[in-house]
């Protein structure tokens, strides 16, 4: 029996937990019971995070595609292979022809490496990870307003609040531990709004549960700005002290009357109203949200509007306050922050800054670094079908499943010379690549992620990986060494974790002898910081706050006759994302073993449409099976598919529109038929 | 009745661990405390209380139940040396024997008792309590039990192996702990205890509405934590993984706060509801059990009430439907 104390592979709330093996195998999982966060607690995919590890699914040894066929091969071969066709690909289409995507599920150190190995082994800053899929939009609208794409606040703000407004995340299914102790807080008295038009399960706890419709935040969250400006509620000192360009926000919101807002959003114009003030009339108001605000067309805008409104109501830089995305995969803060994104190195360094460029090539030892940011991922997949794009290394992601348009994605892939995929089991993206790299999982391992509260963390190795699987940043850096670069050895990741912290100012005082027992939440800038709980605590990153206020923009595709429904996409709880682990997890299979649809019961009487019905769901893009779930969860006119099923894929249907500023695109709207199968 | 000072509690586990495999408190890196073997961390027979269930040394999170290649069934053999576990507080000791009894109960689970049997069991009571609180002693379901009086170890045997082990100790109880231990097995009832006898007649006697259910329901988030950390509950799910060559069996913990819990291949669920599974959990304990066994399978150990996640243990239900229909 051993007892190995790591962070949770799942969501960004990083619970910690000891992982129980014997003999090598694991065998379960017990929860901290001092851990701020968890406090003895999980949620079901914490408990069931052991169950996949050991499943006979697992990549055990290279696999080289030879005559069409994938086909077991040697390390030596692999890598060799690896490097010497991505280099033959830059040789003859430029530097820019490859494209490393990272991944939110690896460590911060594995992130870190692959984005050197990108810029300093490979020159290109075609470096990007699914952060792109999930808060691009934050971290764009959040750096403009408050000059930091992270979530403001500390998770134990919960407790300290007097009012939260839940806006676009379903926190007790996709941030369980986070989720539950906003109910907690409901039902202590703090009071709660909840703005989603899908009646989840912080809506039944709510004071005022806003169902608006899809796509309309901005419409909304102007219409409750207009109200608190117009009935004095502003926090008019805080306004003048900290913040800028407050007149353009008034102005902006001055005929967002709450009618035209009702208007907009499907709702009456006393809720929001009731709405407004609410949230400005307590003395500490907390704003906590995720997908159903950035993935939209207009993501970077519903985030301006939700800074806007935390300003507007001095709701920034105190306990029990702050603009909180909650950050969805466990490591994609930390994905982030180190620098997994075409335009910045670790620690947000802006790839466009010639100081900065020396600054990291003379630490990395190359004498150029390429100056103009790379592709974002979802860019990729566009420039990968133009012949544009034309080598891919994919750690740990799975696009096939996850980017919009499965059709397109597809057509993305195949049309490369080349496609690497590093990953724990052969996913739909793996069954495509030319050279398939088996990876250790974050049970093997070692290394630390950062959640969503910034919070710097250990993850530890309890077993041995499987066959001749490797840890991503053991094959990151044998690659770098194959391709001649003699600057990325390691004897571990706490060494490489030394490398970040003399480069990265937000992480300068993080090394592992700091990390226990709960790691330290970031910017941390020096060995004897204690961390940051609350940011913007005197003055706001970029100086002042700033007001960018917004006009409403309708979603990209709306229904029609033809196809009347809008169809709105995200998880379940019981699932991550692409399924490859949840789905390998005997109860949480076993939970939601297919592919469903939800549709309200009037839709479902309109179209003679039973619980569990099959039902034939067609876009402009695609067509799907799946099943159907009558619910009253959803809104008429609105459908809800999760992503994670291979068969019956909801992201055949979804529409690849991008937001013009972060690239993320709008899953969480387009327009769809529903038919019954004969 | 012997006794054990703390300075020769490291000798005793010492002479213990050349017969049995231990299993004692320990205490964890970032301070959580667990029933583990020594190589985990330094022992900690005093400190807070113990979150994962004890049971779980017999009836592990997930085991092998057999595998099948080329026609030939494995089962897992037994350990080559028996458990000695230590750390049942008296409430832990309840739920054992309550356990030990359905386990051997019509049918024998013979993976349970492979582990079970031949193990010795050895409770933790006295001033031991989180906060130094105390622990009624247990007075039996166990093979011996370790009495904290506040400055040592009061040793109790219940069974022969209890008998055996503790042979080699002083018998030098001084007469005022002999006296304490007599007075602390005269504790009456805590307030937890009660609320829970009286929820139970109020469950059998049919006094609580399904309106109750559906507005506690609503704050579950079927985390399964509740379930997990019982230790009477005892339900498990099966599971296969099949390769080329063999095919591997075990089991893992389940839960009735689950919808798969109880679905019919139809898909119909006569508990799809989180309402109806919650009534489920608790009045399994409280009122099915008492019929079917003569005893409420609740011993107020309080795990689930420190695990789940939005504050409907039993404990916090039960006092809720007292005060409201009691
Ligand atoms: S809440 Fe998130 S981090 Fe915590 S156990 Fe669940 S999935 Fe893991
Ligand atoms: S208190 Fe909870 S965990 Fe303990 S025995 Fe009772 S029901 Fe089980
Ligand atoms: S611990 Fe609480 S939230 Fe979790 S399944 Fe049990 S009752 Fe539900």
């Amino acid at each position: 029996m051993k007892r190995t104390l790591t962070v949770c592979p799942y969501c960004g709330t990083g619970c910690t937990f000891y992982l129980v093996s014997d003999n090598g195998r694991l065998v379960g999982v017990e929860p901290s019971t001092t851990h701020p966060v968890s406090r003895g607690g999980l949620c079901v995919k914490g408990w069931n995070a052991f169950a996949f590890v050991h499943h006979p699914d697992r990549l055990t040894t290279p696999l080289v595609r030879r005559d069409g066929v994938l086909q077991p091969s040697s390390w030596d071969e692999a890598l060799d292979l690896v490097v010497a066709r991505l280099q033959a690909v830059q040789k003859r289409h430029g530097a820019d022809a490859v494209m490393f995507a990272s991944s939110a599920k690896a460590t911060n150190e594995e992130n870190y490496l692959l984005m050197k190995l990108a810029r300093a082994v490979f020159g290109t800053n075609n470096i990007d990870h699914c952060a792109r899929l999930c808060h691009s939009s934050t971290v764009t609208g959040l750096a403009e307003t408050f000059g930091s794409g992270a979530m403001t606040n500390s998770i134990s703000c919960i407790d300290q609040t007097d009012v939260i407004l839940v806006i676009g995340s379903n926190s007790t299914e996709q941030h369980p531990l986070i989720g539950s102790r906003i109910l907690n807080a409901a039902h202590s008295g703090t009071r709660l709004i909840v703005a989603d038009n899908r009646r989840i399960r912080l809506s039944r706890h709510a004071d005022l549960h806003l169902r608006h419709r899809n796509g309309s935040d901005v419409a909304l969250l102007n219409g409750i700005m207009h109200v608190i400006i117009a009935e004095g509620l502003a926090d008019r000192e805080f306004i003048a002290a900290r913040t800028e360009n407050y007149a353009a926000l008034a102005e902006a919101v001055a005929d967002w009357t709450p009618e035209r807002s009702a208007g907009a959003t499907g709702l009456a114009a006393d809720e929001i109203v009731a709405a407004a003030r609410l949230f400005a009339g307590a003395e500490r108001g907390m704003i906590v949200y995720s997908m159903g605000i950035t993935q939209h067309s207009h993501g970077v805008d519903n985030v301006r509007c939700i800074a806007a409104l935390a300003l507007l109501t001095g709701n920034v830089g105190r306990p029990g306050t702050g603009v909180n995305p909650l950050r969805g995969q466990n490591n994609v803060q930390g994905g982030c922050d180190m620098g997994a994104l075409p335009d910045v190195y670790s620690g947000y360094q802006k790839v466009s800054d010639p100081l900065l460029r020396d600054k990291f090539a003379l630490a990395w030892g190359v004498t150029k670094l390429p100056a103009e940011p790379g592709l974002p991922l979802t860019r990729a997949m566009d420039a990968a079908s133009a012949g544009l794009l034309r080598g891919m290394f994919i750690m740990g992601e799975n696009p096939m499943l996850s980017d919009p348009d499965q059709g397109h994605a597809r057509m993305a892939l195949q049309n490369l010379e080349l496609l690497v995929v590093q990953d724990i089991f052969l996913t739909e993206t793996a069954l495509l690549a030319d050279i398939v790299l088996p990876a250790a999982c974050y049970a093997e391992k070692e290394g630390t992620f950062t959640n969503t509260e910034r919070r710097v963390q250990r993850l530890r190795k309890a077993v041995e990986p499987p066959g001749a699987a490797r840890a991503d940043w053991e094959i990151i850096c044998d690659l770098a060494g194959r391709a001649g670069y003699s600057g990325m050895r390691y004897a571990n990741p706490a060494a490489v974790m030394e490398e970040i912290a003399t480069l990265t100012p937000i992480y300068g005082g993080i090394g592992y002898d700091r990390l226990d027992p709960h790691g330290l939440q970031w910017p941390c800038p020096d060995r004897s910081h204690p961390g940051t709980p609350i940011l913007h605590l005197e003055h706001f990153s970029r100086g002042l706050g700033r007001f960018s206020p917004v006009a409403h923009r309708l979603p990209a595709e709306l229904p029609d006759d033809r196809y009347p429904f809008v169809l709105t996409t995200g998880r379940t709880y019981f699932h991550w994302h692409t399924g490859s682990m949840t789905r390998r997890t005997h109860l949480l299979d076993r939970e939601e073993p297919r592919s469903f649809i939800e549709l309200h019961p009037d839709d479902a009487a309109r179209l003679g449409v039973r619980e569990r019905d099959s039902l034939l769901v067609s876009s402009r893009r695609g067509e799907v099976r799946t099943e159907a779930r009558v619910t009253t969860m959803v809104i008429p006119g609105v459908v809800f598919m999760p992503f994670h099923f291979a068969e019956g894929a909801a992201n055949v249907l979804t529409n690849n529109v991008l937001d013009p500023e972060s690239s993320i695109p709008e899953f969480k709207v387009c327009a769809v038929r529903v038919e019954k199968m004969p | 009745m012997r006794v054990l000072t703390s300075d020769r509690l490291d000798r005793f586990f010492a002479t213990l661990a050349q017969t049995w495999e231990l299993r004692l408190p320990i205490l964890l890196p970032d301070g959580t405390r667990v029933i583990g073997s020594p190589d985990d961390g330094p022992i900690a027979l005093l400190g807070i209380a113990i979150l994962s269930k004890p049971t779980a040394a017999f009836f592990p999170q997930q085991e092998t139940l057999f595998t099948a290649s080329g026609g030939v069934l494995e089962e897992p053999l037994a350990p080559p040396r028996p458990l000695f576990v230590l750390g049942f507080t008296p409430r832990d000791l309840a739920c054992l024997r309550f356990i030990d009894r359905f386990f051997a109960d019509g049918w024998c689970d013979d993976i349970y008792f492979r582990l079970r049997q031949n193990s010795v069991v050895a409770g933790l009571s006295g001033y031991c309590g989180p906060g130094g609180t105390l622990l009624p002693p247990a007075g039996g379901d166990c093979d011996l039990e370790l009495f904290w009086d506040g400055n040592s170890w009061l040793v109790i045997p219940y069974s022969e192996a209890g008998e055996a082990i503790v042979a080699e100790l002083p018998d030098t109880a001084p007469p005022e702990a002999v006296e304490l231990f007599r007075l602390a097995a005269m504790t009456p009832p805590d307030e937890n205890e009660i609320v829970i006898k009286r929820a139970s007649e109020l469950l059998r006697g049919d006094r609580v509405p399904d309106s109750f259910w559906a507005e506690i329901g609503d704050r579950c988030i079927a985390c399964t934590g509740c379930n997990l950390a019982c230790p009477t509950c005892t339900c498990f799910g099966v599971q296969d993984w099949r390769t080329a060559t063999q095919v591997e069996r075990s089991r893992m913990w389940d839960s009735c706060q689950l919808d798969g819990f109880m679905r019919e291949a139809s898909g119909h669920n006569p508990l799809g509801s989180e309402a109806l599974r919650t009534r489920r959990r608790i009045h399994h304990k409280l009122a099915a059990d008492p019929e079917r066994w003569g005893e409420i399978s609740c011993f107020v150990c309080g795990r689930c009430d420190a695990v789940c996640p939005t504050g409907i243990g039993i404990f916090a239900v039960a006092r809720e439907l007292v005060a409201r229909f009691g």
